[in-house]
């Protein structure tokens, strides 16, 4: 990987796309639409902020099931800010104390904190902002920088684009393998924030590694917003875990970002965002392998509630063949909040001996909640197997009776089920203090809304 | 008193009334039987005892212990000492057996209820069950359930699984038998626990009912169609369910005689009167 370009190969671009027409332009998977193409970090930036000022800020429609506007965000009123210094304390308080390879922490536009195993250093590991990455590795860093992600998409990808500070850059030399998390973390402190946030990560042959992202905010009234922009390449066999722990607190936090997971020649990711709060939130997340024998674990859950907006494209993108793919997300709804879902299989041509299933299971618990789920497969191989299934569910009142003849009152029998609902998707998470947070803010939220589950119940 | 009193209950369901005014008494270890034909309304009297919100008390009262419980909320009632062994157990999955069960015990132990759940208060006096509200310790715990387990026959491997997601028709019974075993109640509707089993699955559930009664002073109500349960656990009372009504009682000869004439013979005899 050390070699400028990289041998991750650019894939054919396809011929045949779902939905040609207006409404649904933006659900498209980015597919080797990546913006660098030989160019500078100076020049891509021109390029972004150029777009930036043509572009309006995007709306995302799917006709008759859903519409994502940004139009309440007023981008004037916000600003980026890079003068912290200090971890703030939302940040603290959320991540679990518990061993870990290396910590990086911004908040709003600066990196405040930056800690990485002496030891692993030592092996060639490198965790620092990504600016300093661009100072210090250049040839590195702009070798994959922007590979893969596009900036001119929408007014907010190019904001990112154009104007992000600080960032995150990790990368795992040649065959080291590390037990313990590297832990990214942005923090939104209070309100009146943008952060552009930008991290770029680099798994080398045969490394083993797990990244747990944090992506928190304090409680504060007002609005915010996190436009984020995240790339990870592994190459030849190299494995790594992936979460995001998402909890953008109470506060009116826009979080709109791409994320986007590259898997080399037999290598493997398995990725899990925890999408667990946020005034609106619409995140583009695609997962692709990119050479023959990747294969990859495609998780997700997601827990709205009361007025929260989530919008989730999740892509599972097959750029060659042999490969394997397993999407499963799972989530939940109260209040009156909003959660749609949409995830494509692509399977391009020539990725012959490809399997891949998607599956998404939904559970409504509140009469004033909603959630749409639409599964996409796209298929331009003959040798593969591309299937999706899934359930819109609702609390099951024999389960609730069971349970309650067992002396558990109501709220605890909601709670049992609508946590067993999500266990099977949190144990692999394979990381028992990640799994106690993620566990503890579903409880937290589930118990919030109490009443609301309640409602729904008796009205049917 | 008797512990568990049911008095001129009469409840419906679906617009349609099942239960036309059944009495019965059950106390801490007596075990009694209740038959009837398929559409009599045992299970109906099952899942009314531990307030199931479909069927609707219309007349009547049940009490238990002393208290009346006829409104009383299902967990209220199994905090009181009231279990139901389910005919189709229900699958909680992403819960192990092991973990379910200390969920239910600790929630057993519990003081009164919740802040604010209820806020008239309500609560179940005389139990003894309420009190100490200390969750069980891991170690109690672990002890009671080996002994639940070497009592139903069943693998250790078995409390891990996720409850009844997946398990055997026989597994279900035995996981219910177990629940029971665990949680220690004063008296128990087994809601045909028989029907489905397999001979040997049986046998150890039917002597799972047993070993609690001999060795807890179990109350048991064996709600069944068949008499095949009742070879391997002994009822004292029996009580024949026609038409939402008791139409006879009487010790075990009652099942012999079922066996030996069947329900329409029963029907002949005591069918003007269920009619009436």
């Amino acid at each position: 990987m050390s070699g400028v370009g990289g041998t991750l190969s650019a894939a054919a671009p396809i011929e045949v796309k779902p939905g040609r027409h207006r409404e649904a332009a933006l659900y498209h998977a980015l597919h080797g639409a990546g913006a660098a193409d030989g160019r500078s970090l100076a020049e891509l930036r021109e390029a972004a902020l150029d777009a930036y000022e043509h572009l309006e800020l995007p709306v995302w429609r799917r006709s008759g099931f859903w519409t994502t506007s940004l139009a309440s965000l007023d981008l004037d009123a916000l600003r980026t800010t890079i003068d912290e210094r200090s971890v703030p304390d939302v940040a603290t308080r959320t991540l679990p104390d518990r061993p870990r390879a290396g910590r990086i922490v911004q908040s709003a536009g600066a990196v405040v904190h930056v800690e990485l195993d002496e030891a692993l250093a030592e092996q060639g590991v490198l965790l620092c902002s990504l600016e300093r990455a661009f100072a210090e590795h250049g040839e590195l860093a702009s070798a994959w920088y922007s590979k893969r992600l596009p900036l001119d998409r929408h007014k907010l990808e190019a904001a990112n684009a154009a104007f992000w500070t600080g960032g995150a850059f990790l990368y795992v030399p040649p065959g080291v393998v590390v037990e313990d998390p590297f832990e990214i973390v942005y923090a939104i402190e209070r309100r009146g924030i943008a952060q552009y946030g930008r991290t770029l990560v680099l798994g080398d042959r045969s490394s083993e590694f797990r990244v747990h992202e944090y992506d928190v905010a304090e409680n504060f009234d007002g609005p915010a917003l996190h436009a984020g922009a995240f790339e990870m390449y592994l190459q030849d066999g190299a494995r790594c875990r992936l979460a995001q722990y998402q909890d953008w607190g109470s506060g009116e936090v826009f979080d709109v970002s791409t994320r986007f997971v590259g898997v080399g020649r037999d290598a493997y990711c398995h990725w899990l965002p925890a999408l667990l709060g946020g005034h609106l939130v619409r995140h583009h997340d695609e997962l692709a392998v990119m050479e023959k024998g990747g294969d990859m674990a495609f998780r997700g859950v997601f827990c709205t509630e009361e007025d929260e907006h989530l919008d989730v494209f999740a892509v599972d993108l097959h750029e060659t063949g042999p490969s394997g793919g397993d999407v499963h997300w799972r989530g939940t709804a109260t209040g009156e909040s909003r959660a749609s879902f949409e995830g494509l299989i692509q399977i391009d041509p020539g990725s012959q001996r490809t399997h891949t299933y998607l599956q998404i299971h939904t559970m409504m618990l509140s009469p004033k909640a909603r959630i749409d789920a639409i599964p996409s497969v796209l298929v331009s191989a003959d040798d593969v197997s591309a299937s999706h299934g899934g359930t819109v569910g609702e609390l099951d009142e024999t389960a609730i009776f069971y349970m309650q003849s067992r002396g558990l009152d109501r709220a605890a029998a909601v709670r049992v089920i609508v946590e067993g609902f999500f266990e099977p998707l949190i144990t692999q998470l394979e990381d028992e203090p990640l799994e106690q947070l993620v566990r503890a803010r579903i409880e937290q939220k589930l118990a919030a809304a109490h009443e609301d589950i309640e409602a729904y119940a008796t009205s049917r | 008193m008797a512990d568990l009193e049911i008095r001129g209950l009469h409840v419906r369901t679906e617009e349609r009334e099942i239960l036309r005014g059944v009495d019965l008494k059950i106390n801490r270890g007596e075990i009694h039987a209740l038959m009837g034909p398929n559409g009599s309304g045992k299970s109906t009297l099952a899942n009314t005892l531990l307030g199931h919100p479909a069927y609707e008390v219309t007349e009547g009262t049940i009490t238990f212990k002393g208290e009346d419980i006829t409104e009383a909320e299902p967990h209220e009632r199994a905090k009181a000492g009231l279990f139901l062994a389910f005919q189709y157990p229900v699958a909680i999955p992403g819960v192990s057996v092991a973990n379910f069960l200390r969920m239910a015990i600790n929630a057993k132990r519990e003081g009164g209820p919740r802040d604010g759940a209820h806020p008239e208060g309500r609560t179940l006096k005389g139990t003894g069950r309420q009190a100490g509200g200390e969750p069980i310790q891991l170690k109690e715990f672990r002890s009671r359930l080996e002994h639940a387990v070497e009592l139903l026959d069943v693998d250790r491997a078995f409390t891990s699984r996720h409850l009844n997601d997946g398990f055997s028709g026989g597994e279900k019974k035995r996981a219910e038998i177990l629940q029971m075993a665990m949680l220690a109640p004063d008296v128990a509707i087994l809601d045909e626990t028989d029907s489905g089993l397999d001979i040997d699955a049986l046998r150890t559930v039917a002597e799972g009912v047993q070993k609690l009664h001999d060795e807890q002073g179990l109350g048991a109500l064996i709600i069944t169609h068949y008499q095949r349960i009742l070879h391997y656990v002994k009822p004292q009372f029996v009580h024949i369910l026609m038409d939402g009504r008791i139409v006879l009682e009487g010790g075990v000869e009652l099942v012999e005689r079922l066996e030996r004439e069947g329900y329409d013979q029963i029907r002949q005899e005591y069918g003007d009167e269920v009619a009436a």
